[in-house]
């Protein structure tokens, strides 16, 4: 249902330790925002890229279908950054509108590639934490920097819930196409109307169920899930600090001196 | 092909890329790395004090009323399920809503906020929306100032006696372009190198206006129908989720 989840279920890298995959994500995503370099960014966009296809073993069409997600966000608020509409023309180009000119300028123009690219290497920075490492991962390395336990608590329950609801919507919608409840576009809305306050009525008449039967089982205000340890493994440290090392020096490299 | 045929040929090809775009609309996630550091950090600390409200507000309900913990995630799970499935738009092409208003609604916006982090984290992990660094940004856009309008107007509306379903219309329709609003002042903001901010803030509020204004209708429309379901077929239902409301 949620194409991520299985994907990074199915992933090579999924056995790794967590958090150094957290950590690796993080802090390289953190430098590339950071930066705000072409160059960096490239580095990056390609490290994070080949990582999750070739260690991962995610199908590079699927990747680089994900990666088109953020896709019109991007393209609308890039266009928005070139074009200026003014009385007179910038230097890069200029469209006459009787008497208004839409132009661009070259320094704004050369901000907007950085940014795209800056903004792509972050997702992929994202991509790869989210397609190598299952979420119950995450939220247990959330649980060591001592997240507070009433929070893990609301997370782990909705990471299960969230599955649950998504079953049941589906079906609902399944059962309203198939009595034409998707016809036009006025049953299609009563449709989603019906079927969210359907979802709800559902959903808190299964929580009060689940509560029931938590209780049953002893339920003290803490959900105790067992981790499995993977203990970190000293030269995957010793990768991650010398390619963040790396990286760091190189951003500030093009930030400073060139 | 001459000069002006060019230029009729570009511009057409701009707005065939605009429109051809617009259908896909998002609710909307700033994306990852679209924000500068030191911008992600000073939005991410704005939202402390409403985050610690809600958490507070949260805590205290959950010490009175335990067997409330299950109900508040599935409220959770229900943001993220409801924003996440493809609502019913004019041109046949997908759109979420934002959910966030209708969670105003029926369990206060400080439940929300909290609730909204949760989703949003989720929401970058699971399914690429927005983002790690932009999270503190996203989260003041949809999970505070949407969620408070939202629930201003609604109680506002409650107080002048408007029709009902009016007043869920224009709390979750106002909500969402709240949001639409802030996250263009938030790109604004930061990206204006080369303009003033006035001029960033309006041309980002039109570039992303043809997606964000229908969709804050439809939104606006949809809330109705699902509370107004909810009041005829959950009364009880409803009671218990009202428990939610009450510790503030």
């Amino acid at each position: 249902m949620i194409a991520i989840d299985k994907l990074c279920y199915n992933s090579r890298l999924r056995y790794e330790n967590a958090g150094e995959k957290s950590a690796f994500a993080v802090i390289t995503l953190c430098i590339c925002v950071m930066s705000r370099s072409i160059a960096v960014a490239g580095v990056v966009l390609a490290v994070t890229g080949i990582l999750t296809v070739k260690k991962g073993g995610v199908p590079v069409f699927r990747y680089l279908k994900f990666l088109t997600i953020p896709l019109a966000f991007l393209l609308l608020s890039t266009l928005a950054i070139l074009f200026h509409i003014k009385r007179e023309p910038l230097d890069l180009f200029a469209i006459p509108l009787g008497g208004w000119y839409l132009t661009a300028g070259t320094d704004s123009f050369f901000y907007a590639v950085q940014l795209v690219f800056t903004a792509l290497a972050a997702v992929s920075c994202l991509y790869f934490l989210s397609f190598t490492t299952p979420m119950p991962d995450i939220l247990e390395v959330l649980k060591k920097l001592h997240c507070p336990a009433l929070l893990m608590e609301l997370m782990l329950l909705i990471y299960r819930f969230i599955f649950i609801l998504l079953d049941t919507a589906d079906a609902i919608s399944t059962s309203q196409s198939c009595r034409l409840g998707n016809r036009n576009y006025r049953t299609a809305l009563k449709s989603f109307g019906l079927l969210g306050s359907a979802l709800m009525i559902r959903a808190v008449q299964r929580s009060g169920r689940l509560y029931d039967a938590m209780e049953a089982r002893c339920y003290d205000g803490r959900i105790q899930v067992l981790s499995e340890s993977r203990p970190p493994r000293k030269k995957v440290i010793a990768w991650i600090i010398l390619f963040d090392g790396a990286l760091l020096i190189f951003a500030i490299w093009r930030r400073f001196f060139s | 092909m001459s000069k002006k045929e060019k230029r009729i040929l570009a511009f057409l090809a701009v707005t065939a890329l605009t429109l051809g775009v617009a259908p896909r609309a998002e609710a909307m996630h700033i994306m990852e790395g679209y924000l500068p550091g030191g911008y992600c950090i000073a939005w991410g600390v704005l939202c402390l004090p409403f985050l610690a409200a809600g958490f507070f507000a949260i805590r205290k309900t959950l010490q009175e009323r335990r067997n409330l913990i299950t109900l508040l995630a599935m409220s959770g799970a229900f943001i993220f399920v409801i924003s996440s499935l493809k609502i019913p738009s004019v041109t046949g092409s997908c759109s979420h809503m934002t959910g966030t208003g209708l969670g105003a609604i029926l369990f206060g916006p400080s439940a929300v906020s909290i609730l909204g982090l949760i989703v949003l984290l989720f929401q970058a992990l699971l399914l690429g929306h927005g983002g790690l660094t932009t999270i503190g940004a996203n989260t003041f856009s949809m999970a505070i100032a949407g969620p408070f309008v939202s629930w201003g107007i609604y109680l506002l509306c409650q107080k002048l006696k408007v029709n009902k379903r009016a007043g869920i219309f224009l709390a979750a329709a106002l909500g969402d372009l709240v949001t639409y609003c802030v996250t263009a002042l938030q790109m604004a903001v930061v990206h204006n190198a080369d303009s003033t901010f006035g001029e960033a803030l309006i041309k980002f509020l039109t570039v992303f206006a043809p997606t964000q204004i229908p969709l804050a209708v439809i939104e606006g429309i949809i809330t109705v129908l699902i509370v107004m379901g909810l009041e005829t077929y959950a009364k009880p239902e409803l009671k218990t989720i009202g428990f939610l409301k009450e510790a503030k």
